[in-house]
């Protein structure tokens, strides 16, 4: 191309030739020139390129562009896994699992990522603050008047007339909170929506302990899961995910495979309304009505009963009297499931051993929650898998004495302080991981609060409860506090797990137990003597050298010095010798006799549906929805991010006319919400199906949403505040609900699909069999 | 008419190329000169008397140079070490009261000390300070009588990459682009 021919000098809008454009692009550089130098005498460069920052306090370790790597324990879940954060420079880069702990051996999940996003999240609270009721306004507090302003407000209360709301706490932190509230005299209340009280009781029936069990996955042949999504979220979710991987084909531990040689590869089967993760992963997924897993189970006792499968041993303890009345057509049509599925089923458990029950999350979130879980826990008595390899292992008792039991989440319990608050009779309320104006919404606790004089929130983040406080004292995030934490369920074994501040606290936050104990020592009198540590460091040192006067276990040192430092540098100690003695049976309960379909709030002519709220894998109950890592994460059976959906199942669509991301009004006794659809192949057809963790109106962060702009919706909203009979822990699955249409139409954010599948030319098709 | 045109618009070229050519050869003249005398530090800090005075290893304050590529500025924590007790040590400078305060004040509030940098490398090349040291070099190789030094330093050779790689050259070392360019 000759670029002489491009009629240039005409084209230019602004009259101006090319020459007398060149020209005056000269002129103009020259002066730019001129400007530029002229502006900086005698200094080329100047300003922050020349400052050094000399800091007030360099840590030891501190090498530049050299990396550490720090022990701690994960505050993530109620696990408690063991991680190993890299460091640089003071800063908390990354974070794995630690490869010692005995709990999740070097592997973590999403959450524990996060914990570094979460660290240094701009939305934390940078330091106390206090709120004007009137104008709804934050200002800034010393420290130092906030801890004299909590102390006068305890001062002027009395322990019958104050409140500590906590989330679930474990370990040292629990025993502090124990020993504060005991001595003040406040009632202290703890709340976990996804409590497994039911579970916990239905091990207190059958094998007479406090402790949850260990599921020994990794050495069994035959898996039998009821309503538990134990490989998406539930109670130890990592362990049970390595577990699973040894179950199906082999270990990876260590750098090296080591295939289950000699045994074969573990077969899955899961019972549950809606797919989970472990569903998605099961051989078999079994449909089920939203409740009835127990009376599966008591279906598949029966036929183990009739047909004489089960353990010699096993049955002569079994209490089978509540089986003669067991007819298994008319469990077919209460649980959904045909009756020929059933004895297949129970056939394969007792014959394929080692083989393990588990039951919980959703199969316990019902009226009949406990009854339930007692009974599909009971299976595993009838084919000898109770303390035995591939079964169900009793956990001893901890090895730290003092630690306060987990405590259950009564709803009534809550019912009953939210109404206290609302006559008055609650002057202060201290709210510490716990946000229950979000995760009960029944009980309107937003009244509650604003009937409360003072409502100190120890959370560092604004969430709903927070917001409405008077006063927020920051706590520590998990990386900059001290701690340790007993898991429930361990695994088999005694196992504590070690908590160490591994990044210098960033803001002006203190450690919340510190905190207690500097208001015990304030108040005197039997808070200060309950107390007796100067800090929260004080007491773990002491529960250290407890242990190491043990002389057992994975840490041993003859001083203490060098235990404590082995103790931090692993991360924990554990005695895997320590386990609890074989033949330590408990009451023995069987199938329990008033086993029932539960109880649903909303009638069935009014409500077509029964309504599964489900944890989401990353935002669990909605405590974690402020970190943009686990929004972001696509849930893995959906694909969809930032954003709550209904999951329908595709008969039901096709008959409705309803298409992927049509917007349902859901309907429950209790309120309602407007949501989009998601089409899930397996979703049962009576069923709707809603994520929790999202609907976040408080200031939980600019990720949650905020300023009235909510994110999705929150399903704990819909739930009606029945409870478990036994236990009085929320069933949230017991809630029956209906859609309308509403016309309206939304974007689902979600990667599956956005690239349509294809077939690869000249490879071969895999195609997936039923096995036989 | 033409030629009219060509005249008139020659003047100013010729005065604009000779203005440019000006401008060029004072930008150039500007950024070859070495870079003092140095804006004034927050703090007068005095090398001679911490070294002579003291008897002060490097290292001890600057105690990252032998392992990572900076030698590492110490923090005001390391100030203090000393000078939370040393407030005067043989015959008092004039200021010096004044510096103290200024530390100590940082010190009380937790605040950082802005200090100022004295030397400087080229854009696009990086400068390990461990190898150097390890191999051998004295500090004063690269910066000169610091321990006789009683205010602001100054950069006293070019470090540019002529002075690096005559200097690697002479020592053996990598003259690899990637040695330094990476």
């Amino acid at each position: 191309m000759n670029f002489d021919e491009q009629p240039m000098e005409e084209s230019r809008p602004d009259g101006l030739t090319r020459r007398q454009f060149l020209q005056a692009m000269a002129a103009t550089s020259a002066v730019g020139a001129v400007a530029f130098t002229g502006c900086q005498p005698g200094h080329p460069i100047q300003g922050h390129e020349f400052q050094m920052e000399s800091r007030v306090r360099l840590a030891e370790d501190v090498l530049s562009g050299f990396e550490n790597f720090y022990a701690t324990t994960c505050q993530g879940c109620g696990a408690g896994c063991g991680l190993v954060v890299r460091m640089i420079e003071g800063r908390a880069k990354k974070a794995e699992g630690n490869p010692d702990h005995p709990l999740n051996r070097g592997k973590s999940c999403a959450r524990a990522q996060s914990v570094v996003q979460e660290q240094y999240l701009p939305d934390r609270v940078q330091g106390p603050m206090r709120r004007d009721r009137a104008t709804n306004s934050w200002s800034p507090i010393s420290w130092d008047d906030a801890m004299t302003e909590v102390v006068r407000q305890l001062r002027d209360s009395t322990g019958q007339n104050a409140l500590m709301l906590t989330g679930p706490v474990s370990g040292g932190r629990a025993s502090i909170v124990d020993r504060f509230t005991r001595g003040y005299g406040a009632t202290w209340l703890t709340l976990d929506v996804l409590d497994e009280a039911p579970l916990r009781e239905a091990v207190r029936r059958v094998f007479g302990q406090d402790r949850l069990p260990s599921f020994d996955i990794q050495n069994a042949r035959y898996v039998l899961s009821f309503g538990s999504d134990f490989l998406g979220g539930w109670i130890s979710p990592v362990r049970h995910n390595v577990e699973y991987g040894i179950f199906r084909q082999g270990s990876y531990r260590a750098g090296q495979f080591q295939p289950r040689q000699g045994r074969p590869r573990g077969y899955l089967v899961q019972a549950e309304p809606r797919m989970t993760i472990s569903g998605a992963a099961a051989d078999e997924w079994l449909p089920t009505r939203p409740g009835s897993e127990g009376l599966l189970a008591a279906g598949i006792a029966s036929v183990i009963a009739a047909e004489n499968l089960g353990d010699a041993e096993g049955m002569r303890s079994f209490n089978t009297t509540a089986l003669r009345s067991v007819q298994l057509d008319q469990i077919a049509r209460d649980t959904g499931v045909p009756a020929e599925r059933i004895q297949k089923v129970a056939r394969d458990f007792a014959s394929r051993r080692p083989s393990l029950a588990i039951g919980g999350g959703l199969a316990g979130a019902h009226t009949n929650g406990s009854d339930s879980l007692t009974a599909i826990m009971a299976l595993n008595v009838m084919v000898g898998a109770v303390g035995r390899p591939g079964g169900l292992i009793l956990n001893p008792a901890p090895a730290l004495e003092g630690i306060p039991a987990p405590r259950a989440t009564r709803v009534a319990d809550w019912q009953q302080a939210a109404d206290r608050m609302r006559q008055g009779q609650v002057k202060v309320a201290m709210v510490y991981g716990a946000n229950p104006v979000y995760s009960l919404p029944s009980l309107r606790f937003n009244e509650a609060l604003a009937q409360t004089p003072f409502v100190v929130s120890f959370s560092s983040f604004l969430d709903e409860t927070t917001a409405l406080a008077d006063m927020v004292l920051p706590a520590h995030l998990p990386l900059e506090d001290w701690g340790n934490d007993v898991p429930d369920p361990a695994p088999g074994f005694q196992v504590v797990s070690w908590q160490q501040p591994i990044v210098r606290q960033q803001y002006d936050t203190r450690s919340f137990p510190d905190v207690l104990l500097a208001l015990g020592d304030e108040l005197g009198g039997a808070t200060r003597s309950g107390l007796p540590w100067r800090t929260f460091q004080d007491m773990l040192k002491e529960s250290a050298q407890a242990l190491q006067q043990e002389r057992r276990g994975s840490v041993r040192a003859p001083d203490f010095e060098r235990f404590w430092t082995t103790l931090l540098q692993q991360g924990g100690w554990w005695d895997e010798s320590r386990t609890q003695p074989a033949g330590s049976g408990g009451p023995g309960q069987g199938i329990p006799a008033n086993l029932a379909l539960p109880q649903y709030q909303g009638a069935e002519s009014d409500y077509r549906f029964y309504l599964v709220p489900f944890p989401h894998t990353t935002l669990g109950a909605g405590e974690s929805s402020h970190v943009p890592w686990l929004q972001g994460l696509p849930e893995p059976l959906t694909s969809v991010t930032w954003q709550s959906w209904v999951e329908i199942n595709p008969k039901l669509a096709a008959d409705e006319g309803i298409h992927e991301g049509d917007v349902l009004t859901v309907e429950t006794p209790q309120g309602s919400a407007e949501l989009p659809v998601y089409i899930n192949p397996a979703a049962s057809p009576q069923v709707l199906a809603i994520p929790m963790g999202q609907g976040h109106t408080g200031a939980s962060g600019r990720y949650a949403g905020r300023d009235g702009k909510q994110r999705g919706v929150n399903a704990l909203a819909l739930l009606a505040p029945a409870v478990d009979q036994t236990t009085g822990a929320l069933a949230y699955g017991a809630t029956r609900a209906r859609f309308k249409k509403t016309g309206r139409r939304m974007s689902l954010p979600k990667f599956e699909g956005t690239i349509p599948a294809y077939q690869i030319p000249g490879e071969e098709v895999l195609e997936v069999t039923r096995e036989s | 008419m033409m030629g009219i045109r060509l005249s008139l618009l020659a003047v100013p070229a010729l005065l604009l190329v000779g203005f440019i050519a000006f401008v060029t050869v004072a930008v150039a003249f500007v950024l070859s000169r070495p870079l003092s005398p140095a804006p004034a530090e927050p703090i007068v800090f005095d090398h001679s008397v911490h070294v002579q005075v003291a008897g002060l290893d490097c290292v001890f304050c600057h105690r990252t140079a032998d392992q990572t590529y900076t030698p590492g500025l110490p923090d005001v924590q390391q100030c203090m070490f000393c000078h939370s007790v040393v407030s005067q040590v043989g015959p008092e400078r004039a200021g010096y009261a004044e510096d103290l305060t200024k530390l100590r004040a940082a010190w009380q509030d937790q605040r950082a000390v802005d200090w100022v940098k004295n030397h400087r490398l080229p854009d696009h090349v990086h400068f390990v300070h461990a190898p150097h040291i390890q191999a051998g070099l004295p500090c004063d190789t690269c910066h000169g009588d610091v321990g006789n030094s009683k205010g602001s330093l100054t950069q006293v050779r070019a470090l540019n990459m002529g002075d690096c790689v005559s200097c690697h050259r002479a020592n053996n070392a990598l003259t690899e682009c990637v040695a330094c360019h990476y």
